[in-house]
């Protein structure tokens, strides 16, 4: 009897403590000082989520922009002008006699394309619909410069790149280029016609936007580098800084004006993405030829410091570039002095950048420390990303871009000081569940 | 006696209880009393606390006992706000024998599980990467023997052979076209040696008209024990086809696990007036965790890059107390608490063991059915939360986990001759 009397005592105290309920409470996410219901982005490919040499969709490439990923986090509607199909064409992997291959999009301009080479997508041609109010203005190759005209001769130039409505779709395209813009990347957005132009600041101005992302100028540095540092053979220049500041300011007014808070986002060195550090001296094992520039007569042995672009390691593997003879084309490489050029003016941007973010009260996300950081190795949970171009895991195919999974890092960044300027509590995005790169 | 348990009651906030993968529920008595047994030596889960401790014990006696583990772990990162493991529970057992050669000598044996760990997390976690689920069992064998130096002095000794199981899965940040990444799945088994060793001290008794007060001391020392993984498999599911020379089908592994050292030193008071006895204990670890300063997995296949943890353990100290009260020999009730160092330094922390500081509490009963059988019963409840980070992985959490551990087990005792009851038999 005083048996069973213990064993009950005991039998109840077990029951009291057996409480296993560990379970943390649901975060509650503060948006501080910010207001997040019209969160509006504009920039370049980066922002668009270009990945792979392209616009494409097919396991929500273009859908995991990194600024997608922010508004996720934000529990805010972000609108995209998604491609649909093959969107505008991508590179892809292929697994041919137990490698690794990298097959570029299908180029309508040359002949002898893989036979797996993708194609753009027919829809591409009107991909979206100019008359939605898109929260990702981001466009493929956007410079500052681009985004206001000065003049006609600019508004022509900057219209003729940027893309204008279609010929098929009806109407004339006020360019003059008959509907086959430079740059696709800008067919969401109506520019309007010859008499009533639409500039990109326009759709700046319009948006509405009570919080926003700028990580423009990019692009007023890069194009030149990543086309082999030179101007004159029909590749963008480098923005001067001085326009550079102006037009950028224009574009902080525009916000402010709205009344908008947002975060700004400095250049990072794109010299050391894959893109440029990939094919190299000691990876080739042997010499390589190259010729200086456009307007230089100068072939010499190309040196550690010279920087030979991506494409051009197929012209080396058909023999191009290693005799004196027939050295590698000066758009396929920066050369030592082309990347002092190029780092400098990255640096005189980037002081732009500071000093117009400060003047609007704007904080700026340093992406010029954190791409640094990111190609120098990152782990994150559990999963190393390196600059190693396809192993790295954090840049997509073009050497350039990053893909999903690198978007998220490049988002939680943009969080941290949107956080930390704002008092918001929004939570970093879980990177190890965005897509890295996709082998055959 | 009241002072005893004023010092105790000062005594155990104080200090707290953790353990890496070392199960401390080896004799259920023990484990009432704050796992505290190495100065007490009353029944034969002495085998495994103290071999010397067998020089106390009459005839032969069999104690096996088996306990129930229910972990409850809980993680928060600042991505996710709360991740459940999904880890089992455990049933780890133990078995003990301790017999009579002679009025000197006594032979033991044991068979149980000293070290073990489970944890398991749902597939799709945040941390897959790092660890899906993770598993090590290990099965002591100890043949014991023990000698009377001296009236009030014994030592023991015995050979540990010990059989060990392992498996691990976690996932491969590599996808296709048709999955966003692959998996590891690990598993090997070995075996290892090593041995225990113990001194036993009823080293002073003081005996009053009304009562009778019993002091005792142990020492112990439990060697560390290697155990060799020699033939590991892995299998690699959900690889790319481009991928699949890094990463094969199956491939084999070599590694090795290296089981601490644990030195123990106990003491034991028993006072015993009338029907009522009470007594106290108090154990002193010292673990020598140092030992896992890396887990490495060598792969047979060249292309497979071998894998490389740092662990870099810390040394741990516990500290167990442990209240008996029995009444008439019979009835009993036991309530302990340890305090136990984690052996995890800040920035090594895996969610594949979030091993914590912490102080834990325990309780027993026992009920002595008659001469040669009874049963005891006990349970541990340990709460504890850690914030901190796996720099490696670069991953940080807070963990909160809870544990209830019930244990039952059962003591038979074969006296050949109704020798004169002794003062340690329960």
């Amino acid at each position: 009897m005083q048996t069973l009397k213990y064993l009950s005592i005991f039998a109840a105290a077990i029951l009291l403590n057996s409480c296993l309920k560990t379970d943390f409470d649901e975060f509650e996410t503060t948006t501080g000082s910010a207001n997040f219901s019209k969160f509006v982005s504009v920039g370049d490919s980066y922002t668009q989520g270009l990945q792979d040499g392209g616009l494409h969709n097919e396991y929500g490439q273009q859908e995991n922009s990194f600024p997608a990923i922010i508004a996720k986090q934000m529990g805010t509607p972000f609108v995209q002008p998604l491609v649909s199909g093959t969107g505008s064409g991508y590179m892809h992997l292929a697994y041919r006699n137990e490698k690794i291959e990298v097959i570029k999009a299908y180029n309508d301009d040359i002949t002898d394309n893989d036979p797996e080479a993708i194609h753009y997508d027919p829809s591409y041609n009107y991909w979206a619909d100019t008359t939605v109010t898109y929260n990702n203005l981001g466009v493929g190759g956007l410079n500052v410069r681009n985004v206001v005209s000065k003049n006609l001769t600019q508004a022509l130039e900057y219209h003729t790149y940027l893309g204008t409505t279609h010929v098929s779709q009806g109407v004339l395209a006020w360019n003059g280029v008959g509907g086959q813009p430079i740059s696709s990347y800008g067919r969401f957005l109506n520019f309007g016609n010859i008499n009533n132009r639409i500039e990109y600041i326009d759709h700046v101005k319009s948006s509405n936007a009570t919080f926003f992302t700028n990580w423009l100028g990019v692009n007023d540095a890069m194009s030149w580098a990543k086309s082999g540092g030179d101007a004159v053979s029909g590749s963008s220049e480098q923005t001067n800084p001085i326009e550079f500041r102006e037009k950028y300011d224009t574009i902080l007014a525009a916000f402010q004006k709205m009344g908008a808070q947002g975060v700004c986002a400095n250049i990072h060195d794109f010299t050391k993405s894959p893109l440029f550090t990939t094919v190299t001296l000691e990876k080739v094992k042997k010499d390589i030829w190259i010729k200086e520039g456009a307007d230089t007569t100068i072939i010499r042995k190309a040196v550690p410091e010279d920087l030979i672009l991506l494409s051009a390691s197929s012209l080396i593997a058909k023999g191009d570039g290693l005799t004196q003879a027939n050295p590698l084309p000066h758009q396929q490489v920066l050369d030592k002095d082309e990347v002092i050029i190029a780092r400098n003016h990255i640096q005189q941007l980037n002081a732009q950048i500071y000093a117009a973010a400060a003047a609007y009260g704007y904080p700026v996300v340093d992406m010029y420390a954190f791409m640094e950081k990111l190609n120098a190795g990152v782990t994150y949970d559990g999963i190393a990303l390196t600059a190693v171009f396809i192993e790295g895991g954090a840049y997509s195919l073009d050497g350039l871009h990053t893909n999903s999974r690198g978007n998220a890092l490049i988002a939680n960044e943009f969080i941290n000081v949107i956080n930390a300027s704002f008092g918001s509590t929004l939570r970093p995005a879980i990177v190890g569940n965005y897509r890295g790169i996709t082998f055959p | 006696m009241k002072r005893i348990i004023i010092a105790t009651l000062a005594l155990t906030p104080v200090f707290t209880f953790a353990g890496g993968f070392q199960l401390n529920l080896q004799g259920i008595k023990g484990v009432g009393m704050g796992g505290a047994f190495t100065g007490l030596g009353s029944d034969a889960s002495t085998v495994f606390f103290n071999p010397a401790g067998m020089n106390n014990l009459l005839g032969h006696n069999f104690t096996a006992g088996i306990n129930y583990v229910t972990p409850s772990v809980s993680l928060q990162t600042p991505e996710t706000a709360n991740i459940n493991q999904t880890s089992p529970n455990a049933t780890p057992f133990h078995f003990y024998y301790s017999g009579e050669l002679n009025e000197k000598m006594k032979f033991g044996f044991l068979v149980n599980n000293q070290f073990g760990s489970t944890s398991s997390f749902d597939d799709d976690w945040q941390g897959r990467y790092i660890i899906q689920n993770i598993s090590l069992k290990t099965f002591m064998f100890q043949p014991t023997m023990s000698y009377k130096i001296h009236d009030k002095l014994f030592v023991g000794g015995g050979f540990v052979y010990t059989y060990g199981s392992f498996s691990t899965e976690k996932a491969v940040p590599v996808g296709s076209a048709s999955t966003t990444e692959g998996k590891a799945t690990l598993s090997g088994s070995g075996d290892g040696v090593g041995y225990n060793i113990g001194l036993f001290s009823n080293i002073y008794s003081l005996k009053k008209e009304t009562s009778t007060t019993d002091f005792r001391l142990g020492v112990s020392y439990r060697s560390q024990i290697a155990v060799d993984l020699p033939n590991g498999e892995v299998k690699f599911t959900d690889i790319p086809v481009s991928l699949q020379e890094k990463f094969p089908a199956t491939t084999t592994f070599v590694s090795k696990i290296t089981l601490p050292s644990v030195f123990t030193a106990g003491l034991s008071v028993k006072h015993t007036k009338g029907n009522y006895s009470l007594e106290f204990a108090y154990d002193f670890n010292y673990t020598a965790w140092s030992s896992y300063d890396t887990l490495n997995f060598d792969f047979a296949n060249n292309d497979t890059p071998d894998s490389k943890t740092t662990k870099d353990w810390q040394n741990a100290i516990t500290h167990r107390f442990g209240l008996d009260f029995t009444y008439k020999q019979k009835y009993s009730a036991k309530i302990g608490a340890y305090y136990d160092n984690s052996p995890v330094k800040e920035g090594y922390l895996s969610p594949e063991l979030p091993d914590m500081t912490q102080l834990a509490y325990t309780a027993g009963l026992g009920y002595k059915i008659n001469e040669t059988i009874s049963i005891d019963f006990s349970y541990i409840r340990q709460s504890a939360e850690r914030e901190s980070s796996l720099d490696a992985a670069n991953f940080t959490a807070k963990y909160n986990r809870k544990v209830n551990v019930y244990g039952i087990g059962v003591n038979i005792n074969f006296s050949c001759k109704a020798k004169e009851a002794t003062p340690t038999a329960n």
